[in-house]
């Protein structure tokens, strides 16, 4: 909303699905108990009988809304678990929502969360299996035509598996701002880290020393993020809600409170928010989700404070700072410039890009390694091949072959892909066990064995 | 009404007041202040509270733990205000009380000490669930109403005494149940909207077997639905709303429409319009202004006084026959039952679930059968129970369904048991009742100091003869990890003697 314009009275959408009973393992930090706190405080507080508020009741996705962004190894049901479907549906009902003009924004505080998993799916890393916000998005620029997407992961975690999935699309923006991946999980997100060769300066990742507080991230809103975003001119601005940088997660470092997230949420005024990390259960979660609703809300979150917060003990040093303020140096520019950066990676790569990439899947114990062929087109963002090979922890091995034909895909491109596919389909002695076509124009998607089963 | 019988005879008294409902109604009662403890979270200064309330300081989290100690000076500058302000009811709520009422206790002494005139209501004791505003509204009207409830109740009683009926005296509540008068004393709230629970209960009492149900209470100005769902009345999943705020009480889930027999019929801006206002009685019972009844009447043969005017007249400008306007006012009704109806089933389906096994295991329900209530059921009844093709009922005592209802409604009882091994205590949502835990606790020992509680509180109430009819609702455990190790578990328990009927109630012949 634009200053000046009068104030939106419709409520902000809330889907509350805590997963009461799923948990990846009993005393796994993605278990029945991570939200119960999360619930008793937004109960308590009655958010859920406030005018501002409106609830809502998940839905399933379904196995096509899963399959437009994913290949999943060996089918969708064995990645999907019904939770993730709720997950991914919660997400969904509140896309729905918005586009119905129900609700002015909306929350989908669901978990289990899904940033980390990426366009290939062959078990479950970071605690992902499915990732939601992409599935959401794709179900928006499917069903609503939606073209120009923001996604800005605020999790402590590098949003590695949305990156993946929009590595090479010039039409969604993907911020992250993490701790430096050299100190945690999953290793990745460094500045160089800009998209693929077509898509080169609408992926952009900050990598935060560790500490940073309130202060250092909300100077990264304002200095980075938010003029990115004014300049891309996205339709929908989405929120990858992680709620790690709390001074009291266990599992990453950094100093941000619950009035700084109602903050940032204020500032970056996302249009959806989907919940996605964040383990300090008791000490941050029931008042880190109050401060994103009421901030979306519109509600006055001033008494909003953890009772053992004390924020003179978190102020930003000079040497965050300045590590930071040279971050914002160097990749403003890169956004600025980003269609020259394309127009060399052009040159550079010619007809064919290839990429290849070992990903490790930490929770499952799976060794994938994947090649990526992206055959450069003037008039699209190319069309995409992947040939991926897993390990199990078991010994069980899986190869896939995958053809992506974008969203955007020009005619040529599109037929190039159907023929790759149908080519490889009839392959006697090809070396897949499965093979995969994602056709995003028609919104069609196949998976068939390959020749070495057949 | 007792014409004819002994007085001696009559076994047990059901009364459905609007007493309380009226007094919300007029702002009546007496004068309350409230204290709020809220703590981190939404600002109270920002919010609309009930007059005379004052912010105190103080935290207490979600497992009951005081973060922050009572603000003393707070407390004392608020009970100077409220004494000088010549106020004498007031409510103490603290968020979380439920889990600790120890700072809403320390407040209570703190003021009897410095104003012992005070009469106080705390928050844990009338309202023990999760939802701090709705314990604020439940404890704040229960300070309002107390001493005009006391009053009226009193004098109930002696009425019945003289005229010969010693028969214990319950009182119908929102969630469809009843209560013994002296438990009422403390809990004037809950008889709030006994009306449309009286008027289930009835349809309840007519039916009794496991179909899905609509009772419809057609009167004069009104219409009350409610839902019974394969044969259990539907309970509100949000508490009664009172002040234009919801509340701990718990209700059935009814909605009260502007519409009924003696609805206004006119034109408005070219469109027919029926209700929400009422002139008088029907035309064909003496009233000037064309209503539904004349409708209806009209159609049946006019067997009654002069509908046929009052409908050709407002039919004339628009060209239709009187025949003509009364279909169209009949259709009308109708067309607007129905989408309540439907409305209520949509909401009943849309109540959000938080557990993987609710969502996939979501229901859609149907209506097999409009119950109609009150002397007007006739009249809609069969029309709208063709739109959900279902049966209808209109019984022989569908006119006196709700005195019915407010006889046979059984005592209604609900505890619900909040566990924390680690802290060693458990604690009641009701009376601020808690106690201790071994750390070794069980779901099946939490189901069994619930079940405890209830039947000792039902034998208190006088109706332990209830007590075995009780049932687990809510039943959830956690187990709590630090590290890796679990450190302790969490348990909610709700066990309920849910609405029914007296055993002495075996239902009515068809």
């Amino acid at each position: 909303m634009k200053k000046g314009e009068a104030v939106d009275k419709r409520p902000t959408g809330l889907v509350f699905f805590p997963a009461f009973d799923w948990a990846i393992s009993p005393t796994h930090p993605e278990r029945e108990e991570r939200l119960l706190y999360t619930r008793d405080q937004l109960f308590e507080e009655g958010l859920m009988d406030l005018p501002q508020i409106r609830e809502y009741q998940p839905r399933l996705a379904g196995v096509e809304d899963i399959a437009r962004v994913h290949f999943c190894v060996p089918d969708v049901e064995s990645q999907a678990t019904e939770a993730h479907r709720i997950a991914a549906g919660g997400a969904l009902t509140i896309a729905d929502a918005l586009m119905n003009g129900e609700i002015k924004n909306g929350f989908a505080l669901v978990r289990p969360p899904g940033h980390h998993a990426m366009r290939v799916a062959h078990g479950n890393r970071g605690f992902c299996n499915i990732n939601n916000e992409p599935i959401m998005v794709e179900y928006l620029r499917q069903k609503y035509g939606i073209k120009r997407v923001a996604i800005i992961d605020t999790d402590v975690h590098h949003g590695d598996g949305t990156q993946d999935i929009y590595w090479h699309d010039p039409d969604v923006l993907f911020i992250s701002f993490h701790q430096d991946g050299r100190t945690l999980y999953p290793g990745s997100g460094f500045t160089h880290e800009l998209g693929g060769p077509l898509a080169l300066g609408t992926t952009l990742n900050v990598p935060l020393p560790p500490g940073t507080t309130d202060e250092g991230i909300l100077y990264l809103l304002d200095q980075l993020v938010l003029p990115v975003i004014k300049e891309f001119k996205p339709e929908l601005v989405i929120n990858s809600a992680g709620q790690d940088n709390h001074y009291s997660d266990p599992l990453a470092n950094m100093n941000f409170s619950a009035r700084g997230y109602a903050r940032l949420n204020q500032k970056l005024a996302p249009d959806i928010a989907v919940l996605e990390g964040g383990y300090s259960v008791e000490t941050a979660l029931p008042y880190v989700n109050m401060g994103i609703i009421m901030a979306m809300a519109g509600l006055d979150y001033s008494n909003l404070y953890e009772p053992d917060y004390r924020g003179e003990e978190f102020t930003e040093s000079r040497g965050r700072l300045r590590r930071l303020r040279e971050v914002v140096e160097e990749l403003r520019p890169i956004f600025l410039n980003r269609e020259a950066l394309v127009a060399r990676a052009r040159e550079k790569y010619g007809s064919v890009a290839r990429r290849e990439r070992r990903i490790y899947y930490d929770t499952d114990g799976i060794d994938e390694q994947q090649e990526e062929r992206l055959y450069l087109c003037p008039d699209c963002p190319g069309l995409l091949t992947i040939d991926s090979r897993a390990r199990h922890r078991g010994g069980q091995k899986n190869h896939i072959y995958a053809v992506s034909i974008p969203l955007q895909g020009c005619e040529r491109c599109r037929q190039r892909g159907l023929e790759l596919y149908r080519e490889n389909v009839g392959r006697a002695g090809a070396p897949w066990d499965f093979l995969y076509l994602q056709d995003r124009v028609a919104d069609n998607y196949r998976r068939e064995p390959g020749g070495r089963l057949a | 009404m007792l014409a004819g019988i002994e007085p001696g005879l009559v076994k047990r008294v059901g009364l459905s007041t609007t007493r309380v409902t009226n007094l919300l109604a007029t702002g009546g009662g007496e004068p309350a202040a409230a204290i709020i403890i809220p703590g981190p979270g939404l600002n109270y200064r920002k919010l609309a509270l009930p007059p005379n309330s004052f912010l105190v300081g103080g935290t207490v989290d979600f497992r009951g733990r005081v973060r922050e100690a009572l603000n003393q000076d707070q407390l004392e500058e608020a009970a100077h205000s409220i004494a000088a302000r010549e106020i004498k009811k007031v409510a103490v709520v603290g968020k979380f009380s439920h889990r600790n009422a120890a700072l809403e206790r320390q407040a209570r002494e703190l003021l009897l000490k410095s104003s012992p005139q005070f009469d106080i209501v705390l928050g844990s004791a009338v309202a023990g669930r999760l939802n701090f505003r709705r314990r604020l509204t439940t404890a704040y009207y229960t300070a309002v109403t107390g001493s005009s409830w006391r009053y009226f109740a009193g004098e109930i009683q002696a009425a019945f005494k003289r005229r010969g009926i010693e028969a214990p005296l319950n009182i119908l509540k929102a969630d469809g149940g009843t209560m013994p008068v002296e438990t009422s004393l403390d809990r004037p709230c809950e008889t709030v909207f006994s009306g449309p629970a009286a008027s289930a209960m009835g349809a309840y009492g007519l039916t009794m077997d496991q179909l899905t149900s609509v009772a419809v209470d057609i009167g004069g100005t009104t219409t009350d639905l409610a839902l019974i769902l394969e044969g259990e009345p539907l309970q509100a999943s949000r508490g009664a709303l009172i002040g234009g705020q919801y509340s701990h009480i718990k209700s059935l889930a009814v909605r009260t429409i502007p519409l009924g027999g003696d609805s206004t019929v006119r034109w408005q801006g070219g469109q027919l319009t029926i209700g929400p206002d009422r002139e008088g009685p029907a035309a064909c019972l003496g009233g000037t202004a064309a209503t539904p009844t004349d409708a209806f009447n009209l159609l049946n043969g006019e067997k009654l006084g002069s509908s046929r005017r009052v409908l050709e007249s407002l039919a004339r400008p628009s060209g239709l026959t009187a025949e003509g306007l009364a279909q169209k006012v009949i259709k009308q009704v109708v067309d607007r039952l129905e989408e309540e109806i439907q409305d209520m089933f949509r909401s009943w389906e849309q109540e959000p679930a938080y557990k993987v096994w609710e969502v996939i295991h979501k229901r859609k329900v149907k209506p097999e059968r409009i119950v109609g209530i009150g002397a007007a059921a006739n009249i809609f009844i069969p029309a709208l129970s063709q739109r959900f093709h279902c049966q209808a009922l209109v019984h022989r005592y569908s006119a006196v369904a709700n005195a019915l209802g407010a006889a046979i409604a059984r005592p209604t009882l609900s505890v619900t048991l909040h566990a924390d091994t680690e802290r060693g205590r458990y604690f009641l949502d009701r009376e601020g009742l808690q106690g201790k835990v071994d750390s070794q606790l069980q779901l099946a020992q939490a189901k069994q100091i619930a079940r405890d509680h209830l039947t000792e509180m039902a034998a208190r109430q006088g109706f332990k003869e209830y007590a075995g009819s009780y049932e687990f609702g809510l039943e959830e455990q956690f187990n709590m990890i630090r590290g890796w190790s679990t450190v302790g578990k969490l348990f909610d328990v709700t066990v309920q003697i849910s609405p029914g009927v007296i055993k002495e109630f075996q239902g009515v012949k068809l």
